[in-house]
């Protein structure tokens, strides 16, 4: 090979690729505005991106995989956690992870700081993005789900359990997370009714409640998790 | 050294070196911020996102200042004359330095752009900018003066103002986080798999030309042939990014097929300088530059190469994406790629600069080891901690948190091997600016078994 041929491989190689990439961004550019609903990019969303911005969120949390990798991904947050339960993690994280071995600082975000980071990251979570991140995706987990429930004979109730997030804070057998008591027997000390309120509204079964309301559980689910949980004795 | 602007690369070397330092100690704190629980007293003063800022931006900036005086040093020779403005050089040096440790003290104040890696505020970045065009033009008005054109000067400067010209896209805010970060990896993926590379082809090509003795025209031969693969897998390879941030699904196709690509430059890097090796025509002077080029060029492929490919397949990224298996190939690929590429660059310039021609090496080769086998540990431990935190968080769907637990101990091993790499670092730096004359006898005699 003489060095004109390199250079030629050099050449050719550069501007076949750029010219493939350029086209490439182009036509992503025009299927953008479908993939990430374009059309509900409101002001309101777009003042909470620069909140996100602002207090640097994203160098602990990733979010479509991307940032810091010290806290839980913000993609699908909204769906895991509900609307109120990242309002109420943002407000106070002082309290909200007074019991976990990793901290959250406090922001001091305004209420209408809040307002829009909320809007954000529910825009965010519209995305169609491959159906990422896997913990969050239903066709998985929720086949997952499934499989457990039909050959394991596990209860849809935990199944519920498993997959809805509360492992994030409240613990079984030791598994799951600390910044909730663990769950073990819980059974003992709420019934089945009561817990059902406890886990729409806590602060109406149990004033000094931490946890945030789990509005997002559809009334099966409710009533699945609960009939699972009054069972733990 | 023949000329005498050769001389300004020590001084762009001696900034970098601290900054090293300081990026490493940052990292230490990280990893405790991992390991330990820190108090939220504590967390609210200095927060992890804050300190990692630091040790991202610590890394770009000691990192360009070392290619900054790499091209300060490689220039002159390859253009047989001084550089147009040693002057410009300096006042660009103490600009960047400056601009550099503003950022620094502003994160702790909040004052941000607020994404990863780019965290450096607009206002900064127009003196970033401002800063490399005063670098670019008098590299550039150099070679027009001199009017001596080579195929690794080119290089360098063609890979100098493809970096100048993507960090443009990082300045803008973009009201789409799916564009946002689209353009984001125009900045960080084609800077280091696209322009970076055509300024470490370029260094590597120089240096190993002057070490080896080998013919020129050889060497520029194989430079056209590696950056032609490096452009040609690597500019559709950003596509790798691409497969879950909302944009069309055609990106699996096109970033897992030209990323699966991305290995073969650097094996024929690795190849290439094996060859030249094996045909060197000069005697191996100062082994420890030699080590350090072969180790750079065998990092660069496990690092960059295998650790990139072995998450790149779209089928495996679904459940490695933003895991710590990305801190793994992170850190392998930086220190295989640029920072040993930085250190092989002041082994072979500053004993020149000093006029020493044989160097005492016997801190130095503790120091490679110490942070070769150091980094190798880390990039195994943060892997491990990530195909933990793939199967328990992302397959099992047990909560982030729980996966954290299960990662905690690997993240302390991982602080240990971080000490253990300050120390050699240390060691290096020190070495570096106390470098001596080998003692009479000791180097004839190597070079001659």
């Amino acid at each position: 090979m003489t060095k004109k041929m390199a250079f030629q491989i050099f050449l050719w190689g550069t501007l076949s690729s750029a010219l493939l990439f350029l086209w490439l961004t182009w036509d992503t550019h025009r299927q953008v505005v479908a993939l990430s609903h374009a059309d509900r990019l409101s002001a309101q969303v777009v003042a909470g991106k620069r909140v996100f911005e602002k207090y640097n969120c994203n160098d602990c949390h990733t979010i479509l995989g991307f940032g810091g990798y010290y806290a839980p991904d913000l993609t699908k947050v909204v769906k895991r956690i509900g609307l109120e339960g990242t309002r109420y993690r943002v407000l106070s994280p002082e309290v909200a992870f007074a019991n976990s071995w990793r901290k959250m600082p406090k922001l001091g975000l305004s209420d209408v700081e809040i307002d829009n980071l909320v809007a954000f990251f529910t825009w965010v979570g519209e995305i169609d993005n491959g159906d990422w991140p896997p913990q969050d995706s239903e066709k998985r987990l929720g086949r997952a789900a499934l499989r457990l429930t039909a050959t394991q004979g596990v209860s849809p109730g935990a199944a519920v359990f498993q997959t809805s997030g509360c492992m994030n804070c409240h613990s079984l057998n030791g598994a799951g997370g600390s910044s909730g008591p663990a769950l073990d027997r819980v059974g003992r000390q709420y019934s089945k009714e009561e817990l059902e309120h406890l886990i729409r509204s806590p602060k109406s079964v149990n004033p000094s409640a931490e946890m945030p309301p789990q509005t997002q559980l559809s009334d099966r689910e409710l009533e699945d998790v609960a009939t699972f949980l009054s069972n733990l004795k | 050294m023949r000329y005498q602007s050769q001389k300004i690369a020590y001084w762009y070397f001696t900034a970098a070196l601290p900054l090293f330092v300081l990026q490493v100690i940052v990292g230490l704190w990280l990893a405790i911020n991992y390991t330990f629980t820190i108090p939220q007293a504590v967390v609210d003063l200095f927060s992890f996102a804050t300190a990692r800022a630091f040790h991202t931006n610590l890394l770009v900036l000691w990192m360009l200042l070392g290619f900054m005086g790499g091209t300060y040093y490689i220039v002159p020779e390859e253009t047989e004359s001084e550089i147009f403005s040693p002057l410009l050089a300096y006042g660009q040096l103490i600009a960047l330095l400056v601009t550099g440790v503003a950022a620094l003290i502003g994160f702790l104040f909040g004052w941000t752009q607020g994404r990863p890696l780019l965290e450096i505020p607009r206002p900064l970045d127009f003196v970033v900018v401002v800063g490399v065009l005063i670098f670019l033009f008098n590299v550039g008005m150099t070679m027009i003066r001199a009017n001596r054109w080579t195929t690794i000067q080119g290089t360098l400067l063609g890979g100098l103002v493809f970096l100048a010209l993507l960090y443009l896209f990082g300045i803008p805010f973009y009201d789409n986080e799916v564009i946002d970060w689209y353009y984001w990896w125009w900045v960080i993926h084609l800077w280091v798999e696209g322009a970076w590379e055509l300024v470490t082809g370029a260094i590597i090509a120089f240096i190993l030309m002057r070490l080896t003795g080998v013919d020129r025209q050889v060497v520029e031969k194989w430079l056209y042939v590696e950056i032609g693969l490096f452009m040609f897998t690597g500019i559709v390879g950003t596509g790798h990014h691409y497969y879950w941030i909302g944009a069309p699904s055609y990106w699996l196709w096109f970033g897992g097929i030209f990323s699966a690509l991305e290995p073969l430059p650097i094996v024929l890097m690795v190849v290439d300088t094996m060859h030249h090796v094996k045909a060197r025509k000069n005697t191996i002077v100062n082994p420890l530059t030699w080590t350090y080029a072969v180790g750079c060029a065998i990092f660069h492929l496990v690092g960059a190469g295998v650790w990139g490919f072995l998450h790149t397949l779209p089928q495996i990224n679904y459940y490695t994406h933003g895991s710590q298996v990305t801190v793994s190939h992170g850190h392998l690929a930086f220190f295989g790629a640029y920072a040993l590429l930085n250190l092989t660059t002041f082994y072979f310039a500053m004993p020149k600069i000093k006029g020493i021609e044989v160097y005492d090496e016997r801190l130095g080769r503790i120091g490679f080891w110490t942070m070769t086998i150091a980094m190798v540990t880390m990039g195994l431990t943060f892997g491990v901690a990530g195909v933990l935190q793939a199967y328990v968080e992302r397959v099992m769907g047990m909560g982030y948190m729980t996966a954290q637990g299960f990662m905690r101990l690997w993240m302390g091993i991982t602080l240990v091997a971080g000490l253990f790499f300050l120390a050699g670092l240390l060691v290096t730096v020190k070495d570096l600016f106390c470098l001596k004359p080998a003692p009479a006898g000791t180097e004839e005699m190597k070079s001659r078994s």
